[in-house]
């Protein structure tokens, strides 16, 4: 007549998942209608949290909290560059292809030259006096940098330029306001 | 479960007061949920209480297809909740011992909770409460293993086949009549 420990049938034979058998008492604010709610305000409101740094970051970026500090580097000699003439140098990182041209007498312009569409290198055109895009015909005006033709929309980003002792230098990088 | 519902099935004598207790109390509209059957009728007067057994995985609750009948902490299986049941009786089927009943006019099910409204708060249920013989017995964890040491608890089995009965853990405890331990009680 010995009893055994375990009862050989009718045990409850897994850990159950409980959306399907809530039976718990305690469980049942858990998984109900109030409960899934719950969760999904929660979690919309724990993502809506999350990006606030985001925001923080943008808001320093655009409210120019944090200034920019750009080194500043030696292009090319005047005498270097006639007036039409183009040059390559790299600003502000030494991947950050750029493109500088001597317009007038005493008139530069510098862009950032990955094209604002898909980051093909632009080229100084001198005949037709345009910044031209090769890959799909993107042109843009030399004077602005923002875009006339082909399927770039945004202006190329403009380099900030001074000119001391017959040198070109390149003191920072315009910020995109497009 | 701190406190078990303990059957001392020797002791009962038939007298029904544990289904008047259940019958009277409020709420239960004059229907009582526990039941006393003749264990060996036309042979001798012994007398059983059945009342819900209060199953760690009891059928009716796992069959319920609205989750209306909740399991407590306390491990009390609870009646059917208003609000859920849809009075499939579903669990009157599932249950091998017969304990949920079906309300027509109300279209629920009813059954024992074991007074969890008392029995939460160490207040024994109202069948044990009224019991003249000691036949229901409200025990803590330390009476009731020192009734383990005196004599065998027996086990609920549910009729299937006889030699491989339906066999659940249960919260409702039970003794193993005299007659199968080889003692008789003298009280």
């Amino acid at each position: 007549m010995d009893q055994p420990k375990e009862p050989r049938n009718g045990k409850v034979p897994f850990e159950e998942d409980n959306y399907t058998h809530n039976i718990r008492k305690n469980n049942e604010r858990l998984l109900d209608r109030r409960g899934f709610m719950k969760t999904m305000v929660g979690a919309a409101g724990l993502f809506a949290v999350s990006t606030l740094p985001w925001g923080a970051i943008a808001a320093q970026e655009l409210n120019g909290l944090k200034q920019k500090a750009y080194s500043k580097l030696k292009i090319a000699d005047i005498s270097a560059l006639q007036v039409g003439d183009a040059v390559e140098f790299a600003y502000p990182g030494e991947h950050d292809s750029a493109l500088l041209v001597r317009l007038g007498e005493n008139s530069y312009v510098a862009y950032q030259n990955a094209c604002t569409h898909l980051k093909c290198p632009v080229f100084w055109s001198k005949e037709k006096a345009e910044l031209v895009c090769p890959c799909h015909h993107g042109l843009f005006d030399v004077k602005t940098g923002a875009p006339v033709a082909g399927p770039p929309r945004r202006p190329l980003p403009e380099i900030l330029l001074s000119v001391e002792k017959g040198s070109i230098y390149a003191t920072g990088v315009k910020r995109y306001e497009a | 479960m701190k406190q078990h519902l303990y059957i001392e099935i020797d002791n009962c004598i038939g007298c029904r007061s544990c289904l008047a207790a259940c019958t009277q109390c409020g709420g239960h509209d004059q229907r009582n949920r526990n039941y006393v059957y003749d264990v060996n009728p036309f042979v001798n007067r012994q007398t059983i209480p059945l009342m819900c057994l209060h199953c760690v995985n009891p059928a009716c609750a796992r069959s319920c297809p609205a989750q209306a009948i909740q399991i407590t902490e306390e491990g009390a299986v609870l009646s059917a909740l208003v609000e859920k049941c849809i009075g499939c009786q579903n669990c009157t089927i599932a249950c091998p011992y017969g304990i949920p009943k079906f309300d027509e006019a109300q279209n629920l099910m009813y059954k024992c909770d074991l007074c969890y409204d008392r029995t939460k708060e160490g207040i024994p249920p109202m069948c044990a409460s009224v019991c003249p013989t000691n036949t229901l017995q409200w025990l803590t964890e330390e009476e009731l293993a020192a009734k383990k040491s005196r004599q065998q608890l027996g086990r609920w089995t549910a009729s299937r086949d006889p030699y491989d009965a339906l066999e659940g853990e249960t919260n409702v405890k039970i003794s193993l009549p005299g007659i199968l331990q080889g003692t008789v009680k003298l009280f």
